[in-house]
C-alpha cells in the first residue's frame, strides 16, 4: 500500500534507467531496484529544485533513504489506522491522520503540491507484470457462498481440501501386511541367530553335519536369576508403548473381538486389573532405599513419617558393648 | 557372625522322660563374623536354663557340623562331648545293603539325637562346682563359641563368580532345612516344642542387611564403621526351628500399606518386588478377619533368596522366598502362583510359628489348620470354581498317593515304642520323626492334613471351626505374653488332643468317629458304584461297593450323601454305609415324561430347557451323584450311561461334577459326547479350567473316532472363531490376553490339537500347519503382557505332535534323512532357542520347552540321541527351571540308553552341586523315572552303583534330611527293601541264632525277609568271616530284622550308635578281643535273651568300645566324623570314674577344656 501511494505521488521518469536493472535475478530485487531509483530520481529533482547543482553520493543515498522511511512510515501508519477503523483498505482521511499524527502540517500541502517551479517527473514506464506460472488446475474451483464476499480469495484447488477416495482392498492389505510383518521378523531373527551362531560358540543336534540346526552354546551367567526374571529392555519398551494407546487398544478389543464377553470376570481378571493399579499407586507410596539403608537427605522428611526399623539411621557405636536394656 | 540366646522353655520338660535335662528359658545368639569369601561363620550363643530335675549335671544340646570352641557353665568352663550317630548311619564297611536294615538304623540314630527325648548330639557336663546349685533349680547359663565352616546344610551361601564387591556380586546367605533343622547353624535345643524368648545379634558387612526374628532393635557401627551389628528382639516365646537368618545387600521396601512390614530383595529385582507385593495387605486383612486375630507378631518379613531351599519356608515373623517368585506386571501365570506361595506362607505365620507343636504327631493339625485357611483364601480370591477345582485335585492326588503307595498316617501313636507296633508296615521308612518321612510322602501328609480339616468343617460349620482357631490364638497370645516362671507357655504348643478338645467344648460336637477314621488311621476309601432303574417300584437301585482290602484303603461306615437330578428336580438322599449292606433303594420323584416341554430344575434353583432325546424313554434319572461335596477321602468309581455323563457335563453346575463327566467321556467316543465337549469349549461361562480339561478329552475321543470323523480336526474350526482373523481365518488375531480365560483356552488348545493323531498315528499335516502358523504369525507388540508362556506351550504343541521316526534300519540319524515335517519342526525350535539367548523370556519359558522338545525328538529317533546339550545346559550357573528340564531330559536319557556313565554323571552332581534343591530334584526324578527297578534285571544294577548309592544315604547326605530321604527312596525304587539281588552271595555265611545258641552256615542270604516278619522267634544274624583286619569279624546282613528292632528299642532309650552294639556283642561272643573291662559285662549276654538286654550293661559297652575305638582311629585324625562313634557316655551315674575318663580321652573334649577361643 504504502509502496503505491509512493508511486502515485512521485511519478518520474526514470525510464533510461530501468534498462541496466536486467541483471538483477528476481522480480522482488527487480522491483526494489525500481522503486528505489525512482526515489532517488525524486531526490534529485527536489535538490534540483531547491538550487543545487550537484550532490555527493552518500548525501544522496542518505536522503534517499530518509525519504523512503518517512514514506513507508507513513504507509505503515495509514494501514493501522484504516485497521483500527475495521476496515481493509486505507482512505485519504487515514492517510491525512498519519500526516497530522507525524506532526505534518496537512494544509501546507496543496499549496506546496501547486508550487510553480515543481518539475514533472514521467511515470516510470509500465514493466511487463512478471508472469506467474498458472497453478495446475485440477478439478473445478468452487465458487463463493452467497454469503462470502465476492473480494474474498477464491477456494483453492478441490484436490487440495478433499479427500481422494483410493480404490484398495484392506482386506487382503491386512492379510499382506500380517505376512510381511511375519516374514520380515522371522528373517531378522534367523539373520541375526545365524550371524550369532556363526560368530559364536555353538553346539549341535547332528554329529555329521555340524552347521546344520546350529545352537548357540549354553552360557553359564554367574546371576541367572537376573536375565530370567527381569523383563527385557524389549519387553519394557513394547508395555510402555501400549500403556499410552491402552485405551484405542481396549475399544479395539471389544471392536473386532465380540466373543470375548466382559461380564464373565474371573477372580484372577480382577487381580489383574487391581494389580496394575496398584502398581501405580504404589509407586508413588514405596518408599525405597539403597541397601546401605542411609536415607537420602532430600526425601528424609517424608520417609522419617514411616516407622521402619530398617529406615532408621544406623548408630554409631559408643563403648564397649553396652547391656541392651530396651527390652520392651 | 550370630549370637543367639535361647531361653528354653521348661514346659516342654515336663512331658520328656525324666532325664538329666534342662530347662531353657532364654537363648542370645550372637554372629560376629560371616566371611562370604571363605563361607565360614562365627559366633556363640547363651542359653539361660532353668533346671527342673534335681542333680542336673548333664546338658544335651542339639548341634551338627558347628566346631565348638568352648562351652562355659555359669563362667566355669565345661567339659563336653561331641557325638552324632547319623552323620553315619551303619558303621564299618560292612557288606550290609538292606535297606530294612539301614531304615531301623537311621531312625535309631535319629532318636538318638531327637530333642523331643531328651537327647542331643552335644552332652555337656555340668561343672560339679555347680551340682549343687543345680539342687537348688537355680539358673544356669550355657555359653558355646563356635564356628561354622563351608557349611553342607543349614547355612546356604550364594556367592556369584564375578568381579566387585560381595555386596556387588549380590553374594548373600540364608538359613534353611527340613523341619527342625536349626542345630545345623548353631547348637540350641531344636525342637518345636521348646519355647524361649530370643535375642539375636549379626555383625554384617556395612553394605548388607540381616534379616532376622523379632523386632529389629538397632543397628550399631562397629568401630571402624565397617561393619554394622543388627540387633533382634524376639520376645514372643519361639522354638528353635523356627529361628531364621538372611544376610545380604538386599534392596529394602516398606510394605506402603503396612508399615510394619518389610520386603528384601535382591539387587536390581525392586520393580518386581514392588509388583509382587502390591496385594500382600489384601492376605493379612483376609486372615485377620476371619481368625478375629491380629498378627501375632509386631512385624513381619520377606526375603527373596536365590538357590532356596524350597519355594516357601516361614519363621517366626519372617518368611524366606525363592526369588524366582517375582514377577513383573506382565506376566499372567505366575501371578496366582505367587499370590498362593504368599497366602501359605502367612498362614503358617499363624499355625506353625506362632503356634507351634508339643509333638511331631501333633504336626497334622498345624498344617491342617494352615492349609485350611489358605484353602479359605483360594476360596475368596479366586472363587469358589478355584476352590472346590483345587479341593478335588487335592483328594485325587492323596487318593491316588495312597492307593499305589499305601496309607498315609497323620497322628501315628507308638505305643511302648516296639516295632511290632510300627503303624506304617508298608513303607520303607519310618514315620517317626520328621527326618527320615520321604519328601513325597511329607507332601501328601499336609495334603491330606488340609483336607482332613475340611472335613472337621462339615461337620461342625465353619464358624465353629474358625471359633476353635480363635480359641488356640487368643490362648496363645495370651501366654505369650507372660513369663516364663508362669508355665503358660504350653499353650502356645497345640496338641492333638487339646485341639480336639476345643472342638468339642466349642461346638458340642463329638467328632470321634470322623477322627478316628481319617487321623489315626490310614488309607482311603475306594468305592465302586452301579445302578439300576426299577420302573415298576420307580425306584433307583443303587449299588456301591467298597474296596477295602487293597493297600492304601480302608472300610467306610457311615452317611454318604448321594444326589440325583431327575426330571423333576434335583434330590440330595443321605444312605448309610453298613457293614453289609450294598444296595440302597432310593425312590424316584418323577415318573418319566418326556413328552412334556418343561424345564428341568437344577440343583441351584436354576430352571433349563434340555433337549432329552437322548435319554433313556423310561427313566426320569439324568444323572447320579455320588458324595457330591467330597465329604469323604474317597475314589468313586460309577457306571452311568454315556448320555448321563453327557447330561451332567452340559448342566450340572458344579465344576468337580463337570470334571467328573469329562473323566467318564473318555472312554464313551460318541458324537455325541464330542458335541457336549464341543459345547462346553465354547461356553465362556463356564470355568476355564473344565474347559481345558475338556480340550484334551476331545482329542482322546477324536483319536478314537478317527475313522468316522468329519470335518476339520477337532478344535481347528473353534480355535478359528476364537483367536483367528475374521477376514483371513488362517491368521491370528495378534495377541491381546486381557481376557485371561481366553488367554488359558487360546494357549492350551494347540496343545491338545498337537495330540491328534490321523489313521497312520501321525499328527495330522493340517494340524501341524495350523501350529506352525500360529508360530509364524504370532505378533506380541500390541498385548500388555508378555506372551512368553504362551510360545512355550506352542512349542510344547510342536513336541505333542511328533510319532516316532519310520526307521528302516537302525542307521545312525543324520541331517538329509530328516523328514521334512520334522525339519520344520527343528527349525522352529532352533530359532527360539538360539533367539532365547538374546532375549530371555521370563524363567527361560522357552528354554524349558525346546529342551523338552529336543529330548522327544531324539527319543523318537528323529535326531540322535545325545545327552551333550541337556548336560551343558544343566551345569551350574543356568537357571534353575532350565538345569530342571536339562537334568530330566539327562535322566530319561539314562534310562532309555541305559548309560552307566549319565547316571555316575547325575550321581556326582547330587554329591557336589551347589544348589540343594537340584540335588534334591535329581534324586527324586530318578526316583520317578528310574533307570532300572527292582523288577527288572539291568546292566546298570551292580555292586559299585550299589556302594554308591549306600553310601550316599548312609553318610554322604548326613547334612541334608531331605537328600537322605530321596537317597533312600531311590535305593527303595531301585534295589527294594531287601538286599540288591546283583550283589554277589557272601562267600561265607553264618548264621547265628542268639536264642537257641547255635550257628548254622548261611544257606541263602537272599531269602531275606520283608519289615513284617515279627512272628519269627529268636534272633538270627548272618555273620561272615573273610579275610579282614583288625576287627575281625565283620557283621555282615542281619537276617533277621526283629534283631535289630530289639536293638533299636533298646537304643532309642538312650543315644547310641547300633552297629556299635551289635558289633561288640559278637567280638565278645567270637573272639573274645574285646578289651576285658567290658567282658563282664558281655558275658551275661548269650544267655540274656535280647529283649532284657538293660540299658546299663549296653551302655557301659560304649564306653569301653571307644577307647577300643580310639586306638587305631587316632592316627587318621579326626575328621569330623570321625568322632562320631567315639564319644558315648551313658546317663547312668554310676558309671562317674568311667564317664570322665570318656570325656578326658576323647578328641573334642580335649580340645574344648582349653581351646583358644577364636571369637572376639
Amino acid at each position: 500500500m504504502a509502496d503505491s501511494v509512493v508511486m502515485g505521488s512521485g511519478s518520474l521518469n526514470s525510464g533510461s534507467r530501468s534498462g541496466s536493472s536486467k541483471t538483477s535475478t528476481s522480480p522482488t530485487d527487480n522491483y526494489q531496484l525500481a522503486r528505489r531509483r525512482t526515489l532517488q530520481v525524486v531526490v534529485s529533482s527536489l535538490l534540483t529544485e531547491c538550487g543545487f547543482e550537484s550532490a555527493e553520493k552518500a548525501a544522496m543515498e542518505t536522503l534517499t533513504e530518509m525519504m523512503q522511511s518517512y514514506i513507508t512510515e507513513v504507509g505503515r501508519c495509514a494501514k493501522a489506522t484504516c485497521e483500527h477503523t475495521a476496515r481493509s483498505t486505507p482512505t485519504l482521511s487515514d492517510v491525512v491522520i498519519t500526516l497530522v499524527e507525524m506532526g505534518f502540517n496537512v494544509d501546507t500541502l496543496p499549496v506546496y503540491a501547486k508550487r510553480s517551479q515543481r518539475m514533472v517527473i514521467t511515470a516510470p514506464p509500465i514493466t511487463n507484470a512478471s508472469v506467474v506460472p498458472k497453478a495446475l488446475i485440477a478439478g473445478q474451483k468452487r465458487t463463493h457462498p452467497t454469503y462470502i464476499p465476492s473480494h474474498f480469495p477464491e477456494f483453492p484447488d478441490p484436490h487440495t481440501y478433499i479427500k481422494t477416495p483410493t480404490f484398495r482392498e484392506p482386506v487382503s492389505d491386512y492379510q499382506v501386511v500380517r505376512e510381511k510383518a511375519a516374514s520380515q521378523r522371522r528373517d531378522v531373527e534367523r539373520a541375526l541367530t545365524r550371524f550369532m551362531a556363526k560368530t559364536g560358540e555353538t553346539e549341535s543336534l547332528f554329529k555329521d553335519d555340524i552347521s546344520a540346526f546350529p545352537l548357540i552354546a549354553a552360557k553359564p551367567s554367574a546371576i541367572p536369576y537376573l536375565s530370567a526374571l527381569l523383563p527385557s529392555e524389549l519387553e519394557l519398551q513394547t508395555l510402555e508403548e501400549t500403556d499410552s494407546s491402552e485405551q484405542d487398544d481396549q475399544t479395539d478389543t471389544e471392536n473386532n473381538s465380540s466373543n470375548v464377553s466382559q461380564d464373565d470376570q474371573t477372580d484372577t481378571e480382577n487381580n489383574s486389573s487391581n494389580v496394575s493399579q496398584d502398581d501405580q499407586s504404589a509407586d508413588k507410596e514405596n518408599v525405597v532405599l539403597p541397601p546401605g539403608g542411609v536415607v537420602p537427605t532430600g526425601k528424609a522428611n517424608e520417609e522419617n513419617m514411616i516407622d521402619n526399623p530398617y529406615l532408621r539411621l544406623v548408630k554409631k557405636h559408643k563403648g564397649r558393648r553396652k547391656k541392651l536394656k530396651f527390652i520392651y | 557372625m550370630l549370637s543367639y540366646k535361647q531361653n528354653p522353655d521348661p514346659s516342654g520338660l515336663h512331658s520328656r522322660r525324666c532325664m538329666n535335662r534342662k530347662k531353657d528359658k532364654g537363648f542370645e545368639i550372637c554372629i560376629n563374623n560371616i566371611n562370604f569369601q571363605r563361607k565360614s561363620v562365627i559366633g556363640y550363643v547363651e542359653l539361660t536354663i532353668f533346671p527342673t530335675v534335681m542333680n542336673l549335671n548333664r546338658i544335651k544340646l542339639n548341634s551338627k557340623q558347628c566346631r565348638i570352641y568352648r562351652v562355659r557353665v555359669n563362667d566355669l568352663e565345661a567339659p563336653f562331648i561331641y557325638n552324632d550317630p547319623t552323620l553315619e548311619v551303619c558303621h564299618h564297611e560292612s557288606k550290609q545293603r538292606n535297606l530294612n536294615y539301614f531304615s531301623s538304623a537311621y531312625t535309631a540314630a535319629v532318636s538318638a539325637v531327637d530333642p523331643d527325648a531328651g537327647n542331643g548330639e552335644l552332652s555337656i557336663k555340668v561343672p560339679s562346682e555347680l551340682w549343687k546349685q543345680g539342687d537348688e533349680m537355680k539358673v544356669m547359663k550355657v555359653y558355646i563359641e563356635f564356628s561354622l565352616d563351608q557349611p553342607k546344610g543349614g547355612l546356604h551361601f550364594v556367592v556369584p563368580d564375578v568381579d566387585g564387591s560381595m555386596a556387588e556380586r549380590a553374594a548373600h546367605v540364608f538359613s534353611f532345612g527340613n523341619q527342625n533343622s536349626t542345630r545345623f547353624w548353631f547348637p540350641c535345643v531344636d525342637s518345636y516344642s521348646e519355647l524361649c524368648t530370643w535375642k539375636l545379634e549379626f555383625t554384617v558387612d556395612a553394605s548388607m542387611v540381616a534379616v532376622s526374628c523379632g523386632d529389629l532393635v538397632e543397628t550399631v557401627y562397629t568401630h571402624d564403621m565397617r561393619k554394622k551389628t543388627f540387633h533382634y528382639m524376639l520376645p514372643i516365646p519361639t522354638a528353635a526351628p523356627n529361628i531364621s537368618l538372611a544376610v545380604g545387600p538386599f534392596e529394602i521396601l516398606v510394605d506402603p500399606y503396612m508399615h510394619e512390614v518389610t520386603h528384601f530383595c535382591l539387587p536390581q529385582l525392586l520393580p518386581l518386588l514392588k509388583q509382587t507385593m502390591s496385594y500382600l495387605h489384601e492376605i493379612f486383612e483376609f486372615y485377620e478377619e476371619i481368625l478375629t486375630c491380629r498378627y501375632p507378631y509386631s512385624c513381619f518379613k520377606t526375603v527373596f533368596v536365590d538357590e532356596a531351599y524350597v519355594q516357601v519356608s516361614s519363621y517366626a515373623s519372617m518368611s524366606i522366598f525363592s526369588t524366582n517368585l517375582l514377577h513383573s506386571g506382565m506376566i499372567i501365570d505366575q501371578t496366582p502362583v505367587t499370590r498362593r506361595c504368599l497366602a501359605q506362607a502367612l498362614a503358617q505365620q499363624f499355625f506353625g510359628c506362632f503356634i507351634s507343636r508339643m509333638s511331631w504327631s501333633d504336626e497334622w493339625v498345624l498344617k491342617g489348620i494352615s492349609g485350611y485357611i489358605y484353602g479359605l483364601y483360594l476360596k475368596k480370591t479366586f472363587g469358589v470354581n478355584e476352590y472346590r477345582h483345587w479341593i478335588k485335585e487335592e483328594l485325587d492326588k492323596i487318593v491316588e498317593y495312597e492307593l499305589k503307595m499305601g496309607g498315609v498316617l497323620l497322628h501315628p501313636t507308638f505305643s511302648g515304642g516296639k516295632e511290632k507296633d510300627n503303624p506304617t508296615p508298608h513303607l520303607h521308612f519310618s514315620i517317626r520323626h520328621p527326618h527320615t518321612l520321604s519328601w513325597e510322602y511329607y507332601k501328601m501328609f499336609q495334603c491330606k492334613a488340609h483336607l482332613v480339616m475340611r472335613l472337621i468343617e462339615n461337620r461342625i460349620s465353619m464358624e465353629f471351626m474358625l471359633q476353635v482357631f480363635n480359641k488356640l490364638l487368643s490362648l496363645a497370645s495370651t501366654a505369650s505374653s507372660q513369663k516364663y516362671q508362669s508355665h503358660m507357655w504350653s499353650q502356645m504348643l497345640v496338641s492333638t488332643s487339646g485341639f480336639l478338645k476345643s472342638i468339642s467344648n466349642v461346638s458340642g460336637k463329638d467328632i470321634g468317629p470322623l477322627i478316628k477314621q481319617w487321623v489315626d488311621q490310614s488309607g482311603v476309601v475306594k468305592f465302586f458304584g452301579s445302578f439300576a432303574f426299577n420302573r415298576k417300584r420307580n425306584v433307583l437301585e443303587l449299588e456301591i461297593r467298597q474296596d477295602y482290602t487293597s493297600s492304601g484303603t480302608q472300610k467306610y461306615v457311615g452317611p454318604i450323601k448321594v444326589t440325583v437330578q431327575e426330571l423333576d428336580g434335583s434330590f440330595n438322599h443321605t444312605l448309610q454305609i453298613e457293614e453289609n449292606s450294598l444296595k440302597h433303594d432310593i425312590p424316584c420323584h418323577s415318573k418319566s415324561r418326556r413328552n412334556k416341554k418343561k424345564k428341568i430344575p437344577l440343583m441351584n434353583g436354576e430352571e433349563v430347557d434340555m433337549d432329552l432325546s437322548a435319554m433313556d424313554a423310561d427313566s426320569p434319572l439324568l444323572w447320579i451323584r455320588i458324595d457330591p461335596d467330597m465329604s469323604i477321602l474317597r475314589k468313586v468309581e460309577f457306571e452311568q450311561a454315556d448320555f448321563m455323563w453327557q447330561y451332567q457335563l452340559r448342566f450340572e453346575r458344579d465344576v468337580v461334577a463337570q470334571e467328573e463327566a469329562i473323566s467318564a467321556l473318555e472312554i464313551f467316543p460318541t458324537p455325541a459326547s464330542r458335541l457336549a465337549l464341543t459345547d462346553i469349549l465354547e461356553q465362556d461361562q463356564c470355568f476355564y479350567k473344565v474347559r481345558i480339561q475338556a480340550c484334551f478329552c476331545l482329542a482322546k475321543i477324536a483319536n478314537s473316532m478317527m475313522s468316522t470323523w468329519t470335518g476339520p480336526p477337532a478344535m481347528k474350526s473353534l480355535f478359528t472363531r476364537m483367536f483367528c482373523c475374521k477376514s483371513c481365518p488362517n491368521i491370528v488375531k495378534t495377541n491381546n490376553f486381557i481376557n485371561f480365560q481366553s488367554y488359558f483356552l487360546q494357549k492350551t488348545m494347540p496343545v491338545a490339537m498337537a495330540l491328534l493323531r490321523d489313521v497312520q498315528n501321525l499328527c495330522p499335516k493340517e494340524v501341524l500347519n495350523f501350529i506352525l502358523d500360529l508360530i509364524k504369525y504370532n505378533d506380541n507388540r500390541k498385548n500388555k503382557f508378555s506372551d512368553n508362556y504362551y510360545r512355550a506351550e506352542l512349542i510344547d504343541a510342536l513336541t505333542n505332535s511328533l510319532t516316532p521316526a519310520i526307521s528302516i534300519n537302525n542307521e545312525v540319524r543324520t541331517v538329509d534323512n530328516l523328514n521334512t515335517d520334522v525339519r520344520l519342526i527343528l527349525e522352529e525350535i532352533t530359532r527360539f532357542l538360539n533367539m532365547e539367548k538374546l532375549l530371555p523370556s521370563y524363567r527361560n519359558t522357552i528354554t524349558v520347552s525346546c529342551l523338552r522338545a529336543i529330548r522327544m525328538l531324539q527319543k523318537n529317533g528323529h535326531i540322535p540321541s545325545d545327552p551333550s546339550l541337556f548336560k551343558s545346559y544343566a551345569q551350574y550357573g543356568h537357571f534353575v527351571d532350565v538345569r530342571i528340564a536339562a537334568l530330566e531330559a539327562v535322566i530319561d536319557y539314562t534310562r532309555v540308553d541305559r548309560s552307566s556313565s549319565e547316571l555316575q554323571w547325575l550321581l556326582d552332581l547330587v554329591q557336589n552341586d551347589p544348589v540343594h534343591y537340584i540335588r534334591h530334584e535329581i534324586l527324586s526324578m530318578l526316583a520317578k523315572n528310574p533307570p532300572f527297578t527292582k523288577a527288572a534285571d539291568s546292566l546298570l544294577c551292580n555292586e559299585a552303583l550299589v556302594d554308591q548309592l549306600w553310601k550316599l544315604m548312609n553318610s554322604g547326605t548326613c547334612h541334608d534330611w531331605r537328600l537322605r530321604c530321596d537317597a533312600v527312596n531311590l535305593y527303595y525304587t531301585l534295589f527294594g527293601l531287601t538286599r540288591p539281588s546283583c550283589l554277589p552271595l557272601p562267600e561265607l555265611g553264618l548264621v547265628l541264632n542268639l536264642k537257641e545258641k547255635k550257628a548254622v552256615l548261611n544257606p541263602t542270604i537272599k531269602s531275606e525277609q520283608g519289615p513284617g516278619g515279627p512272628e519269627r522267634p529268636g534272633l538270627t544274624v548272618v555273620l561272615a568271616f573273610p579275610t579282614q583286619e583288625e576287627e575281625d569279624i565283620d557283621m555282615d546282613t542281619v537276617h533277621d530284622s526283629q534283631a535289630f528292632i530289639y536293638h533299636h528299642l533298646n537304643m532309642l532309650e538312650r543315644p547310641s550308635t547300633p552297629d556299635i552294639t551289635l558289633f561288640q556283642l559278637f567280638a565278645l561272643i567270637f573272639t573274645g578281643k574285646e578289651p576285658s573291662s567290658v567282658e563282664q559285662a558281655m558275658l551275661s549276654m548269650p544267655g540274656t535273651p535280647m529283649p532284657t538286654l538293660s540299658k546299663e550293661s549296653t551302655s557301659s559297652k560304649h564306653g569301653d568300645h571307644h577307647h577300643h575305638h580310639h586306638h587305631h582311629e587316632h592316627k587318621k585324625k579326626k575328621k569330623k566324623h570321625k568322632h562320631k562313634h567315639k564319644h558315648k557316655h551313658k546317663h547312668e551315674s554310676k558309671d562317674k570314674d568311667r564317664d570322665s575318663h570318656a570325656f578326658s580321652n576323647s578328641p573334642a573334649s580335649g580340645r574344648s577344656i582349653r581351646s583358644p577361643s577364636l571369637s572376639d
